[in-house]
């Protein structure tokens, strides 16, 4: 099976298929579930989904269920590791505990970017943002 | 099954649509294409941030604005269900029409075709058929 790796597809998700994944979404969300499908668009499905926040050292998990995403969306797929998974240096908290944190985290960090290509607009002829929502 | 498979077999049922502006559209589906364009009825559509709602009786989404569908979870195994049914049923149609000819039992047969580990592919059927064929010669 190795000696037939050069010959495999690149740029195929199907070695991820069953496995556990984060997704992270151009709006900045993180999502993690397992892999059940995708098609050529990188159209995702995505089974026993977890939304994930973080603020400092802590993180806090929100159950969503089934997913299906829209592959434009998506920034990066990465592979969790299910034996080193709880071994972060991160503890877990309430959603509803971190959630605030979060969104002022996301707001600031909003603000930030919009002052950034203000200046690079005004003073460096950089172009705009397209503003939709990437906010990742 | 592919993504919009799922969702094809998500018609009549409910579900939340995300949109990239952040709206929501919680409803069922009525219909979808290739493109991902939607049609949903019995919707409430929530603003983005969550502040304004609206109830609307029928609404079309362009599948270019969808970030991403919520579906309930049970939908993926229900759709399975179904497509091992539907292909439990091919299969035995299949194997009704072929003439068993020999001593060859016609349990032996369902056993090739229920614990086939190439499930429904195409290789398995050929394989099935190569089979059927060599048994007829015995």
């Amino acid at each position: 099976m190795d000696s037939l790796i050069p010959f495999t597809t690149s740029g195929s998700l199907v070695d991820c298929v069953d496995r556990k994944m984060m997704v992270v979404l151009r709006d900045g969300r993180k999502l993690i579930g397992v892999l059940r499908s995708y098609d050529q668009f990188a159209n995702l499905v995505l089974e026993d989904t977890v939304e994930r926040i973080y603020h400092a050292d802590v993180f806090a998990e929100r159950w969503q269920g089934l997913y299906l995403i829209r592959g434009e969306n998506v920034v990066l797929l990465g592979e969790i590791d299910l034996d080193q998974e709880d071994e972060i240096p991160l503890r877990q908290v309430e959603w509803k505990v971190l959630e605030p944190y979060h969104k002022q985290d996301v707001a600031t960090k909003k603000h930030r970017d919009e002052f950034k290509a203000g200046v690079l607009y005004e003073e460096k002829g950089f172009c705009k943002e397209g503003g939709e929502g990437d906010g990742y | 099954m592919l993504p919009l498979s799922l969702l094809n077999a998500a018609q009549n049922k409910p579900m939340l649509v995300e949109l990239k502006n952040g709206e929501t559209f919680n409803g069922h589906l009525v219909n979808c294409d290739n493109f991902m364009n939607i049609t949903l009825r019995e919707v409430f559509q929530t603003s983005p941030d969550a502040d304004r709602f609206w109830k609307v009786k029928e609404c079309y989404i362009r599948g270019s604005t969808i970030k991403y569908i919520r579906v309930p979870d049970t939908l993926l195994d229900a759709v399975k269900d179904e497509q091992n049914r539907a292909r439990e049923m091919g299969r035995s149609a299949r194997g009704g029409n072929v003439s068993r000819g020999g001593a060859y039992p016609s349990f032996f047969l369902a056993f090739h075709f229920r614990l086939s580990p190439w499930g429904s592919s195409k290789a398995g059927v050929i394989a099935c058929r190569v089979i059927i064929q060599k048994q007829r010669r015995l």
